[in-house]
């Protein structure tokens, strides 16, 4: 397969005008952590977008972070250390911010910080023709003209190539600890009454972890209502979260989102049974509603889930292994497709890799 | 030429006659929004269903008719300004908060539901709908959806597409789709998030499914007095860098402080050259240590008093005053223009300054009330406008502080839209190319471009694939328009 590796956003421009005038389907690629989310039908050569990665503008008092698509999660987290600030979407290390951006990826501290895309402020990218499009700007509020950037985030390169985002962050929390207690659904439910200002809890078949932050006070509050109701069983300060995810060893794993008050159902006996060996490899942000599920295969399990998942109103799309996003058509087909047509006019990027076969 | 007799027939026997108007006084009335901008329109209807909106939608297809979408008529850019023979549908009377879901957090509502009704509706159970802007008694869901709606609380909460987890909408062809989901994440492009801020130029959103936001354990509100602007300016970085969002940090100039003491009586310092309002909230133990971060930013540049709301009542005397600045404005001029734009919070005593400079030389008198935490200014230009001459000045200032404002790094609008008054205004900050994609977003929509035309886009913007077709580049497409035809 053929590689593309630009330096600038010059030459993304100049690959995509020659990949559209050569009908060269191109995949977008990043720092490849979430390459397996949506599944192209073929290209025929990679754009890496590893060399944009330079940081454009910090300051700190602006809560505002410019950087270049192709600079490493890693490094915008030691870049904004000195701020004493953080961009809180946790993806791993290696991945590009275009890429997490690209993807949508789902922050296990969502509860607290919301989805990826109320981060995103001013983006440049590059159509599919080649054209340089910024929207957006610099400033923490803005209705000026239409969000472009709302449109790539989570288009998984399939309408352009994100090249540069202004990006907010926010304070890094002074207190940060993460805290373990025996039990499943039910006590992470109990937890999500009893410490409601909890960034985030995630249950687990056998155990439920919280994230607490914020002022060191605050979270020792937070700290002694955990204990009070479940008996917290491991501390563990300012390390990742989560410690493990236990999930992300099985060969397949699907991103399940439905509302938050049907996590339960979603994994739920007597569902799990349909799931093979890794029935017990999952974990749930419950108050936001993502279930991540290990599964053995994309074979029946995956269906299994997402007919259960499409039932709760919600979908399951894969973000580890084969079986693509679902079969889901997404509302509003004809606005995607000519949305599609006339910023790829030819089809030039990732044919088929997004929902409705876009 | 549409058959305006027609369409009024078929709608009349859809929704009933009452809810058609097209006598001239109606005509008159629903000819403007808040704004200074007058246009005109040929019919109004009042849907009271989603199906009376999809009858709107498919008369005007048939009759060629331009729509525009209107909810409380609070906008302060002309984006409910109709103009030419338009059907302006407005979305008032369907105003029912349809459920209320607390163990998924969130809540669907009818466009017309006001902002402050559907926050009053929460609160009992625990909760808030947090985008709060200071018309939040009159101004609805629909138009806080299509405005991108901010308020005070916006610094720590975000804006109105952090809490719109669904809309749903009719398109121009009369189709209903909804975009989002009541899940975290929806299959397909996120239609939902271009569409909040759209201006009513993609669609008619009939329904809204709105986050909620638990009201938090405990709050402070600190009212903060400054000796100068800048000071007070100065103290706004200093508490950002400092590691502290509040829930709010809003200023007023001396002007303001004035004109709304005297109408609140909320005991503001009116010798003080600018007060801030700062709010924080959460556990106790985190407001305390935010308040104390608060103080100590305060103190290092140079705050004269600091007093602390002791009660809830004391505390809603605060924002009394700060909520009512508009109003108490009149004080000062018959008449005033509200401006909205945003820029980098470092640069706000720089802007300022410059914004009482631009005033001074129009011989305007400007007062200054705004979202400090996020860089979003509302200079207020009072005047009387049947004085010859004067709005022609406040135009002229209009401009220069909008190019102020771009010039320092900021934007057109942080939350009030770019409607008719700052549609010329977008090739400040946008290329051709820019505003070429921009239309290829709504062409996406509303292939006949009926959806509130000629608001948001200037005239020459046009979607970039199309001029290719016809073997242009888009930078040549944008240079054939003629000089001068935006205007």
């Amino acid at each position: 397969m053929d590689l593309i590796h630009p330096v600038d956003k010059v030459g993304v421009a100049e690959a995509l005008r020659q990949a559209t005038a050569d009908r060269k389907r191109l995949l977008v690629v990043g720092g490849r952590t979430h390459i397996d989310k949506g599944e192209p039908w073929a290209v025929d050569a990679e754009l890496w977008t590893t060399q944009l990665d330079g940081l454009v503008a910090y300051e700190p008092a602006e809560m505002i972070a410019v950087v270049g698509a192709g600079l490493r999660d890693g490094e915008l987290d030691r870049i904004l250390s000195d701020g004493d600030q953080e961009w809180p979407y946790d993806a791993p290390a290696t991945a590009t911010v275009g890429g997490v951006i690209a993807a949508a990826a789902t922050s296990p501290r969502r509860m607290r910080v919301g989805p990826i895309r109320d981060s995103v402020i001013e983006m440049e990218m590059v159509t599919g023709d080649g054209r340089l499009v910024r929207s957006g700007a610099r400033t923490v509020k803005s209705v000026t003209g239409y969000d472009l950037h709302k449109l790539m985030t989570g288009s998984l390169g399939t309408l352009g190539v994100i090249v540069q985002v202004a990006l907010k962050v926010r304070p890094r929390p002074q207190a940060r600890r993460s805290v373990k207690a025996a039990g499943g659904l039910e006590m992470g439910r109990r937890l999500l009454e009893t410490v409601p200002s909890a960034a985030a809890v995630l249950a687990m078949p056998e155990v439920v972890e919280l994230r607490l932050e914020g002022w060191p006070e605050e979270v020792e509050r937070q700290l002694e209502a955990t204990d009070r109701a479940a008996g917290v069983t491991v501390v563990t300060e300012d390390g990742a979260f989560p410690s493990e995810r236990p999930w992300e060893a099985s060969p397949v794993v699907a991103e399940a989102a439905v509302p938050p008050s049907r996590l339960a159902e979603l994994l739920s006996p007597p569902f799990p049974d349909l799931l093979g060996p890794h029935l017990g490899s999952w974990g749930a942000l419950l108050g936001v509603g993502i279930g991540w599920v290990g599964l053995s295969s994309s074979d029946g399990e995956l269906g299994a889930l997402r007919a259960r998942a499409n039932a709760l109103g919600g979908i399951a799309p894969v973000i580890k292994g084969p079986g693509g996003l679902g079969t889901d058509v997404p509302p509003g087909l004809d606005v995607h497709r000519r949305l599609k047509a006339s910023l790829d006019p030819a089809g030039v990027l990732a044919p088929g890799r997004f929902w409705g076969g876009i | 030429m549409a058959d305006i007799d027609a369409a009024r027939l078929e709608l009349e026997e859809a929704l009933g006659t009452t809810e058609v108007l097209s006598d001239p006084l109606a005509l008159t009335l629903y000819a403007r929004d808040a704004s200074m901008v007058e246009g005109g329109c040929a019919l109004v209807a009042f849907p009271h269903t989603v199906e009376d909106v999809v009858v709107c939608m498919r008369v005007a297809a048939r009759h060629a008719l331009p729509v525009v979408p209107r909810g409380s008529g609070t906008g302060l850019a002309g984006g409910a300004t109709p103009i030419g023979d338009a059907l302006v549908v407005v979305t008032s009377k369907m105003n029912r908060i349809i459920e209320v879901r607390p163990e998924d957090r969130l809540a669907w509502v009818e466009p017309g539901v006001l902002n402050l009704d559907l926050a009053n509706a929460l609160a009992p159970l625990g909760f808030t709908y947090a985008p709060d802007p200071s018309s939040q008694q009159t101004c609805s869901i629909g138009g806080n959806v299509n405005t991108n709606a901010g308020g005070p609380h916006c610094l720590a909460y975000g804006v109105t597409s952090s809490h719109v987890l669904a809309v749903d909408v009719v398109l121009a062809d009369g189709t209903m789709e909804r975009f989002g989901s009541e899940a975290p994440e929806a299959p397909g492009y996120d239609l939902r998030g271009i569409l909040i801020g759209s201006e009513g130029t993609l669609g008619i959103v009939v329904g809204a499914c709105v986050r909620l936001t638990p009201r938090p354990p405990d709050v402070r509100t600190m009212l903060l007095d400054f000796r100068t602007v800048k000071d007070c300016a100065a103290t706004v970085s200093a508490i950002i860098a400092g590691g502290v969002v509040p829930a709010a940090v809003e200023m007023m100039d001396q002007g303001i402080v004035v004109a709304a003491e005297s109408f609140a009586h909320a005991g503001y310092p009116t010798d003080a050259a600018a007060v801030l309002i700062v709010e924080v909230d959460g556990l106790p133990e985190a407001v305390n240590a935010q308040a104390r971060a608060v103080e100590s930013a305060a103190r290092d540049n140079g705050v004269r008093t600091i007093r602390v709301a002791a009660d809830e009542t004391e505390r809603a005397l605060v924002w009394k005053g700060r909520k009512s600045a508009f109003g108490a404005v009149a004080q000062i001029a018959p008449h005033y223009h509200l401006h909205d734009c945003v820029v980098p919070r470092t640069k706000l005593v720089e802007v300022l300054a410059g914004v009482y400079e631009i005033a001074g030389r129009h011989d305007l008198i400007v007062t200054n009330v705004f979202h400090a935490g996020d860089g979003n200014l509302h200079p207020l230009l009072s005047f009387d406008r049947r004085i010859p001459g004067t709005l022609e000045r406040v135009l002229s200032a209009s401009e220069q502080i909008v190019r102020l404002c771009v010039e320092s790094g900021g934007s057109l609008t942080g939350e009030h839209g770019i409607g008719l008054e700052k549609r010329d205004f977008m090739p400040l900050v946008f290329s051709d190319v820019d505003l070429g994609a921009q239309a290829c977003v709504r062409a996406a929509f509303d292939p006949e471009g009926r959806m509130n035309p000629q608001k948001v886009l200037p005239a020459g913007a046009r979607c970039g694939d199309f001029a290719m077709a016809r073997g242009m580049d888009a930078t040549q497409a944008a240079q054939s328009i003629p000089e001068g035809s935006w205007i």
